[in-house]
Order: C-alpha cells, then sequence, then structure tokens
C-alpha cells in the first residue's frame, strides 16, 4: 500500500490489550485519514458521555505524513468533547505524527479506564502500558523531559488529570490539541503520556510526481506575503497578526466590548522581535516555521494566545503574556478557553484581574481551587450559573478565539456553523476575509459568504484529513495537495471527488452533533454581537450585526448544505448511505 | 452576487479578453446566476452543477489563437505548459480538451478538468476558467490563462516554420486592431508632488488606473508603491491595479508594524529597490511583450535549465537589463535591485517590468510604456523578418 500503512493500533487500558487492526482501502480512501477518519470510528461511540470509559480517544496521521511534503507533519486528535458535547478534533503539528506513522500506524485508538496512571509506548515491535504514578502531578514539561529518550511524546498536565473542561494535550516539540479539553478525556483514562517512535518508511506511489507538487507549493509559499514575506509568519511568527488585527479593529478587548486595544503595540510581532530577539522554530519538515521560541530557549505564545493575555483581558504587559502562555502548557490548559474563561469570570464581577493574578489564577483553574473551580468549567457554564448567560463569549461552548466577528461577516457565519463550536478554523475564511488569499472578498458584506464557508468547510475537513497544516493554505491549495495524495498513494482524485469527502466528513460530524440533540439554535452568536458596535478605525466602523441578513445568510448555509429549515438532516439516512 | 457577475463580465469586456458578445459569467449561491453569451452561460451552469465553485468565466478569444496552440500541440498531450511566470507560479499547466474529445456531454469531461487546475482551454469554445470562492476569481483565472496563452501563442509564432494566409491575416487584424497603441508619455498628465499620504494614495490609484486603461497590464497582475519619510505604501497582495482605492498598506521601512502582512508578494524587492536606488516610485506589471521577449535567449549550448530560477546573467532588451528570479521570497527581489538603478528599469525573466521614478510617477510610467514599446517593435521587427522570409 502507497501513503497508508492501512493499520489501527486499538489500545483498551482497563483490560491492557492491545491489537493491531487493519483499515480497509475503502474507509481510507473514503476520508482519507486524519479527521475524517478519526470521525468515521467514532460511529458507534459518539453518543457516550466524553468520560465514558468506551468513549475513544483517536491519535489519527494521513497520507502525506512522513512523505517530505511540506507542512505534513501533521496529525489530528479526535473524540467528543467534554467542554462542548460536540465531536471535536484538533489539528496541529509535532513529530509524534510522523513517529507514529514510521511505528506502522495510520491511527491510535484509546479506550478505557486505567485503575492508575499510566504512559503508553508504541514501537513497531511493541506497545507496553507502563504505570507512570510517579509523573502523575507533574506538569507537562517534567513529563516531556522524564520521557526524552522515547522518541516523540504526547502529554497531559495537571489540568488533565483534574478534568478541566479545557485541558489540553501538549506535544514535545510545541504542538498542542489545544481546544475543547481533549486532555480532559486523556485525563479521565489516567492516561499521562503517549510516547511514540519507529523506522517505517511511508511508501510513495510516484516520487517524482510527488517532488514535482513540492516544487508548486515551495513556489507559491514564496510567492505568499503572509506565510514568506518579510512581515509574515516565517519572519514573526504568528505574532505577526497582532497589528493586522488591531487595524482591522478586530481584537477582542475586554471580554469583547471593544475591538480595539491601544496596548496591543506592547504585544506585537516586532514587539516580541525586540523584546525576546526570537528563533525561527517550527515542525519538523516545515518550511514556514511559524513557531518562534525566545533566544533562551522559551517558546513564545501564538496570536491567538497573545491577544487572549492581551486585550481581551485588558492587559498591556508582555511578560505577564509570556509567563501566562508558558503556565497554560506546563499545566496543560488551553490558552484561549482559559484567558476567555477569565475574561467572562471578570465581566461577571466587574474588574479584570492585574496583571501579577493571571498566573496564580491559572494555577487555580488546573487545580481546581477556590475560584478556579467555577472557571474550569468554561465561559458558558460559568456565565449560565451566574445567572448571565448573556456573558460568556462562545458558540455551543467553545470559547471564541481572537478575531472578533462583527469585522468580518464571513467569519461571524463560520464561528456558527463550526461543528466544533465557535471557532473560524473550520471554514478557512479568514484567508480571503482578512490576507486576502487566494483572493480577497469585502469583510463587511454577507454577499456569497454562505457559500464561501461552505466550500472552505468541505476543502478544510480534507486538509486536515491529509493532513496537512492549514496555514499551507496560505499559500497553496488543494489542487496541489490534492496532486500529492495523488502522487503519495497512486489514487487520483478528481476536486470534486475530493469536495465530496470533505461534504462527507463534515456532515458526518453534523448528524453526530444533532443526534446529540444540537440544533439551529446552537448555531448563533452571542448576543452582544447583534446589539453592540465595535470600536472604530481611522475609516470605518466596526456596527453592531445586522441579524437579519445574518439569519438571511445562515438560512442560505442551510439550503446549500441541503438541510432543511431548522438545520437538520435525516441523520440515519445519511450516515446509512456512508462507508 | 449579480452585481458581482454583471462588474466582472464588464471588466471581461473592457479588457477584451474574447470576442463581443462571446463571453459569459455564471456564479452559483444557492441559485445560478449567469451573463452573458447564451451558449456559454449554459454550459457555465451545467459546469456547477457537476463542481462546487462559486464561479466559472468563459471566453471566446478575438481571434482563434487557443484553437492554433491545440492544434499545434502533439495529440498525445493533453495539458501544455506556457513558460511564463503566471503558468509556473499559479497555473502550473493548462488541461486542454480537443473538439474530436467533446462528443456526448462535453460538460463532463470539462468539469473533470476543470477540477484539476484553475482553468482550461477547449478548442472551438476557449477558455474556461473557475472561480472557486469568489466571482472576481473566475475573471482573475480567466484573465491569467489569456496572458499565458496568448504569451505561449506569440512566442510559438516565432519558431513556426508554416503560418497559413488566414492565421497571418488574424495576426494582422489583431496587430492593428486589438493591441492598443502605446501612447506617448507627453500625451499623460502630469502627476502631483508626492508630498503627504492622502496625495500618495490618489496619485497611486490614478497611475494604477492608468497602467491598465493603457493596455500595459491585466488589471490584477501588478503592483505599485511610493516611498514617503519612513514609510512605503505599497498595492495589497491579490488587489487590481485599476481599483486601488482603500487597498494600499503603509509599511514602515523600520519594519515596527506587521500590519503589510497583507501587502504584495513583491513587497521584499520594492523595498530593497528603494534601498538601493533612491527612488520615490516604483511600478511592476506584466506587459506581454516584455514577457515574451525576456524568454527569447540566444546563448548557445547553456548548460542552465531552470532559466527562471538559476539564470546568473544579465541581458539586455533596449537599454533593460533581464534578469532571472522567482516570485516573492523566490531571489527576483536580490536580483532586480542592483540593477534597475542606471536605466530606471528591469525586466524578470518569464514574468514582467519593474520600473522606477525619481520624484514622481510620470518616469515609472515613462520608463515601463518604453520597455514594452521596444520589446513590441522586436518582436514585431523578428516576426516579419521570418514572415518575409519565407
Ligand atoms: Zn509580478
Amino acid at each position: 500500500m502507497h501513503g497508508w500503512h492501512g493499520q489501527a493500533l486499538h489500545v483498551n487500558l482497563k483490560t491492557q490489550q492491545t491489537r493491531s487492526e487493519q483499515v480497509s482501502p475503502e474507509l481510507l480512501q473514503s476520508y482519507l485519514g486524519g479527521r475524517g477518519l478519526g470521525d468515521r470510528l467514532m460511529r458507534e461511540t459518539f453518543t457516550l458521555d466524553p468520560f465514558d470509559a468506551d468513549m475513544p480517544l483517536i491519535f489519527a496521521v494521513g497520507p502525506l505524513c512522513g512523505t517530505d511534503l511540506p507542512a505534513t507533519d501533521q496529525l489530528a486528535i479526535v473524540s467528543r468533547s467534554p467542554l462542548t458535547g460536540t465531536i471535536f478534533s484538533n489539528s496541529t503539528g509535532s513529530r509524534f505524527a510522523t513517529r507514529l506513522k514510521q511505528a506502522g500506524y495510520d491511527m491510535l485508538i484509546i479506550t478505557g479506564k486505567s485503575d492508575k496512571p499510566v504512559t503508553l509506548q508504541i514501537t513497531p515491535d511493541s506497545t507496553v502500558i507502563e504505570e507512570a504514578t510517579a509523573l502523575w502531578g507533574t506538569t507537562t514539561t517534567e513529563t516531556l523531559s522524564t520521557l526524552a529518550a522515547k522518541g516523540s511524546s504526547a502529554v497531559i498536565g495537571p489540568a488533565g488529570e483534574a478534568q478541566v473542561l479545557f485541558a489540553s494535550i501538549q506535544f514535545h516539540d510545541g504542538g498542542t490539541a489545544a481546544r475543547g479539553g481533549l486532555g480532559a478525556v486523556m485525563g479521565s483514562k489516567r492516561l499521562k503520556a503517549i510516547s511514540v517512535d519507529g523506522d517505517i518508511e511511508t511508501a510513495v506511489a510516484e516520487p517524482q510526481r510527488l517532488a514535482n507538487a513540492r516544487d508548486d507549493i515551495l513556489r507559491l509559499f514564496n510567492a505568499s506575503p503572509a506565510l514568506f514575506g518579510e512581515l509574515g509568519f516565517k519572519e514573526f511568527g504568528t505574532a505577526a497578526l497582532v497589528d493586522l488585527i488591531a487595524r482591522r479593529r478586530m481584537a477582542p478587548t475586554a471580554n469583547f466590548r471593544e475591538t480595539f486595544f491601544p496596548g496591543s503595540f506592547n504585544y506585537s510581532g516586532p514587539a516580541l522581535q525586540k523584546e525576546y530577539a526570537p528563533l525561527k522554530n517550527g515542525c519538523h519538515n516545515c518550511p514556514i516555521g511559524c513557531r518562534v521560541t525566545a533566544s533562551d530557549g522559551q517558546p513564545l505564545p501564538e496570536y491567538d494566545t497573545i491577544s487572549q493575555f492581551g486585550g481581551l483581558l485588558n492587559n498591556d504587559d508582555l511578560p505577564t503574556i509570556i509567563a501566562a502562555n508558558n503556565t497554560c502548557t506546563a499545566l496543560g490548559l488551553d490558552p484561549v478557553s482559559a484567558a476567555a474563561s477569565i475574561a467572562t469570570w471578570s465581566e461577571l464581577r466587574g474588574s479584570f484581574p492585574e496583571p501579577e493574578d493571571i498566573v496564580p489564577l491559572l494555577h487555580d483553574i488546573a487545580a481546581r481551587n477556590g475560584d478556579g473551580e467555577q472557571i474550569a468549567h468554561g465561559a458558558r457554564r460559568l456565565a449560565e450559573d451566574s445567572g448571565r448567560p448573556e456573558v460568556a463569549m462562545t458558540v455551543k461552548s467553545l470559547e471564541l478565539p481572537a478575531c472578533d466577528p462583527r469585522g468580518a461577516y464571513g467569519i461571524a457565519l463560520s464561528y456558527c456553523t463550526s461543528t466544533r463550536g465557535g471557532c473560524h478554523q473550520q471554514a478557512g475564511v479568514f484567508a480571503p476575509e482578512i490576507l486576502r488569499k487566494p483572493v480577497a472578498t469585502d469583510r463587511f458584506s454577507f454577499a456569497g459568504k454562505a457559500k464561501l464557508v461552505k466550500i472552505g468547510e468541505n476543502n478544510n475537513a480534507v486538509i486536515e484529513s491529509l493532513v496537512a497544516c492549514r496555514f499551507a493554505f496560505f499559500g497553496a491549495s488543494l489542487e496541489e495537495y490534492g496532486e500529492a495524495l495523488a502522487a503519495a498513494t497512486g489514487i487520483g482524485h478528481t476536486l470534486s471527488e475530493l469536495q465530496q469527502i470533505g461534504e462527507r466528513i463534515f456532515l458526518t460530524e453534523r448528524c453526530y452533533n444533532q443526534q446529540n440533540g444540537f440544533d439551529r439554535n446552537d448555531d448563533t452568536l452571542p448576543e452582544r454581537f447583534f446589539t453592540e458596535a465595535g470600536s472604530h478605525g481611522e475609516e470605518f466602523d466596526i456596527p453592531p450585526l445586522d441579524r437579519v441578513r445574518f439569519y438571511e445568510e445562515r438560512d442560505r448555509y442551510y439550503r446549500l448544505r441541503g438541510l432543511d429549515q431548522f438545520g437538520q438532516l435525516n441523520t440515519t439516512e445519511f450516515l446509512g448511505k456512508q462507508p | 452576487m449579480i452585481r458581482q457577475v454583471e462588474k466582472y463580465l464588464d471588466k471581461m469586456q473592457r479588457d477584451r479578453i474574447g470576442k463581443p458578445g462571446g463571453m459569459a459569467l455564471v456564479a452559483s449561491d444557492d441559485t445560478v446566476i449567469g451573463q452573458g453569451n447564451d451558449a456559454l452561460q449554459s454550459l457555465g451552469s451545467s459546469l456547477l452543477e457537476r463542481l462546487d465553485l462559486t464561479a466559472v468565466a468563459l471566453v471566446e478569444p478575438t481571434f482563434p489563437f487557443t484553437d492554433y496552440l491545440v492544434v499545434a500541440t502533439p495529440t498525445a498531450e493533453t495539458r501544455i505548459t506556457p513558460r511564463d511566470t503566471e503558468t509556473r507560479t499559479f497555473l502550473h499547466d493548462i488541461p486542454i480538451l480537443r473538439s474530436s474529445q467533446l462528443s456526448g456531454e462535453p460538460a463532463d469531461r470539462i468539469a473533470e478538468l476543470l477540477g484539476q487546475r484553475k482553468g482550461v482551454l477547449v478548442e472551438g469554445v476557449g477558455i474556461i476558467a473557475a472561480g472557486s470562492i469568489t466571482v472576481e476569481q473566475a475573471y482573475i483565472n480567466a484573465s491569467s490563462l489569456f496572458h499565458s496563452l496568448l504569451v505561449m501563442y506569440l512566442l510559438d509564432l516565432l519558431t513556426r516554420t508554416n503560418i497559413p494566409e488566414q492565421e497571418l491575416q488574424q495576426l494582422d487584424d489583431f496587430r492593428r486592431n486589438w493591441l492598443k497603441p502605446l501612447v506617448s508619455p507627453e500625451t499623460l498628465l502630469p502627476g502631483k508632488d508626492l508630498n503627504d499620504p492622502t496625495t500618495i494614495l490618489q496619485e497611486m490609484s490614478r497611475v494604477g488606473r492608468i497602467t491598465v486603461e493603457l493596455g500595459l497590464v491585466d488589471s490584477f497582475f501588478g503592483n505599485i508603491s511610493c516611498r514617503f519619510d519612513n514609510t512605503l505604501y505599497i498595492s495589497q497582495t491579490a488587489a487590481s491595479l485599476d481599483e486601488l482605492e482603500g487597498c494600499i498598506d503603509p509599511v514602515p521601512f523600520d519594519n515596527s508594524s506587521t500590519c503589510g502582512i497583507t501587502a504584495s508578494s513583491e513587497l521584499l524587492a520594492h523595498r530593497l529597490i528603494y534601498e538601493q536606488t533612491g527612488a520615490r516610485t516604483l511600478l511592476h506589471g506584466h506587459p506581454r511583450f516584455a514577457v515574451i521577449m525576456s524568454m527569447l535567449c540566444d546563448t548557445p549550448d547553456c548548460p542552465i535549465d531552470d532559466c527562471w530560477r538559476d539564470c546568473p546573467h544579465t541581458r539586455l532588451l533596449g537599454n533593460a537589463p533581464v534578469v532571472a528570479g522567482e516570485v516573492g521570497a523566490g531571489g527576483l527581489a536580490r536580483r532586480v535591485a542592483p540593477i534597475i538603478g542606471d536605466s530606471g528599469k528591469a525586466v524578470v525573466y518569464g514574468h514582467g517590468i519593474f520600473a522606477i521614478g525619481r520624484d514622481g510617477f510620470d518616469d515609472a510610467l515613462n520608463a515601463m510604456i518604453e520597455t514594452e514599446e521596444w520589446c513590441r517593435r522586436e518582436y514585431f521587427r523578428r516576426l516579419d523578418m521570418k514572415i518575409s522570409n519565407r
């Protein structure tokens, strides 16, 4: 087999049984890998409680992983989110992906709860479950250094152990499955860490064709200002976005009451560069290198983290932002949800924390101490418990990232249609609306946005199943990655076949959510965005979203998706027809 | 969406990339909207039923040079690969469909190919281009294909052994009636002094529009900038030169802000040129005869096989130096900056012209016109010589 290995490793932590099982070529070709294959493997279990012993936690790579194609050292982590209750997939870049593939597997499916804390060690020859009581309670940083000799590792921190609803999974090289609390699912299984290593190569069907696709992709990276431009990610990391988002008046400030934070120049890309003289870093095999580390080796935060611990909390103190990022990493917390939940808590109590109180608060959240206990349930529950649900800036309980929906209407719509809740990544509309790639769209218009979101969602479902880094698509497109897929696997998919795969994956997720009780009322934004204006810019205003136009466009989206006016589809019929 | 369809069909008509009445633009939201030629519209609609695209542009070229390209392609080949940078960077290659392959339901076959690339060439129909997420994108891709195919056709003419009489007549008509005369620079309005940001933004928009109106460039492909104090004002990536209002980024020379992350992909070239020449303004575009002439290299037994990337030589087109180098971070910036100062102009292999101005935009625009004019004259001199030698 080319591209894939066709093997899944099943591990039951309760029975301690492990088995390698073939994945049928039909499933591989219909779901590709990563998010798509992970979703498919959840078909029997997606209604279970996220902390149920039988809830799978899936790590899946794709057919391009292990090749030398840029931005493909990537994997998806799939389960049901305890934070949102939706099916949830995180994709991230880590050498862990390539090593899992080199161990001989396309996916790892973990079920069962161990009685004692354990680690899992996977190589081509063996899968070992080892007691790890000594590691329980340690930070991700400590655990990762203990496991340094064992290949690549994915670990949880104290927050995951305590089942904080937005606990993350951290990878040894800076990758993270940050969102949706999948670290809590791992914690509920008492699985502290997974290490993988191996040397099995990914067979490529047509190496020369793959090399050509690689050249095409690199040429497009060169031509992309956001990637290789002197003000882009390669130079500044994603912190390059701080200034742009400020200028667009889309920087969530003081829990989204404003959209411009004058202090943001304190933590812009250039400010970071001046202060920390960063070294360029990034995923193995990726020429973009969007992750930057300070010259002393400590990782510097990415855009969303910077902005959330900055303007969202009314904080312009850069050292605090860096410290908060390090603390989230060490404790295994999603920085976006952590900061947003603190912002909600702040609005509820009427004041934002002083910079020096932020890090201690994060420790309280991870330990579920004092105020931290309430905040650990996330913004939506926190606000509801306080009788003021409107204060939570969430969609489907997922805290919104650092991109205000009033400043870009496609992003606004995509927050609502995303199957994992308040996230614009699934639709990839950030590129055309903010970065003008591959072409620009009018961010203050709803025209054409339903279609833009739908196409973006389908494409991105493919991207996260290949798995390729979404940043690569600020330069290249599925045209080139589709060609690479054909070269790697020897199986050509036309663009419309790929789009069908994307649609299959996306609608499968929508079916799961619908069966778990989600409906049209969940496809909406917090009231604030329809009633309050954002901060005005030099030549433009940021008015509240036009509710009528917003729902018109959402209805159009439902029609384009083949859903009824309530946003529903016949789930049994749909799932029954899928491979 | 109907407004977008009207706007870009109108642009296609102004660009004259197709016969009058031989173009259509079809877009699909939750309904399908089309404008232009009826037959092409209905073909466009059938394509949108088969592919999840936002729009399709269909263009029957002014004279059937696209058909001549298909005929000249060996029957075993299923795609053609023009050698210009546009193809190399963005299009990769262009699938072709011969009329003999169009029996049955042509939309099936066309859709299959259109799913693989940004546009396809169909014998007897013309150019069909996809807009995956916007209507504008279909327009852009159609004009990109038109540019690459026309450049390829004209370049091939110089090496063709036999040009039939009918084709010669069409060519003559194209030369006399389709190509716009490049006006002498004196007839252009004099520019204003570039002493404040407001004037600079206005002048940039004005000059961008003139560049397109002169037929020097297709609107989408090109960029323009102006240096003022410590700021470089530059058109944004994916901006159209004839619609620059609101699409210009101020970029501080000391990189103290990254707002310019949306600036043109040639930002680095612009910056280096300012740093090394002291110019005030810069204009970059892809005029077709400069692109054609830049690729005519007579070096015998040259060992270089990737001319776009690896050619270390500087050749001359008139007094404009020609260098190699790929788009964006691909190397052209470092090659152009050192050689543009003397003549105020430079041509990049297979790509286009960079032209600078010392005070205003006039001399930058003049330099671009001069270069393109020289290349056009030289091209037809060679073609005429070849034709009369038959
Ligand atoms: Zn150019």
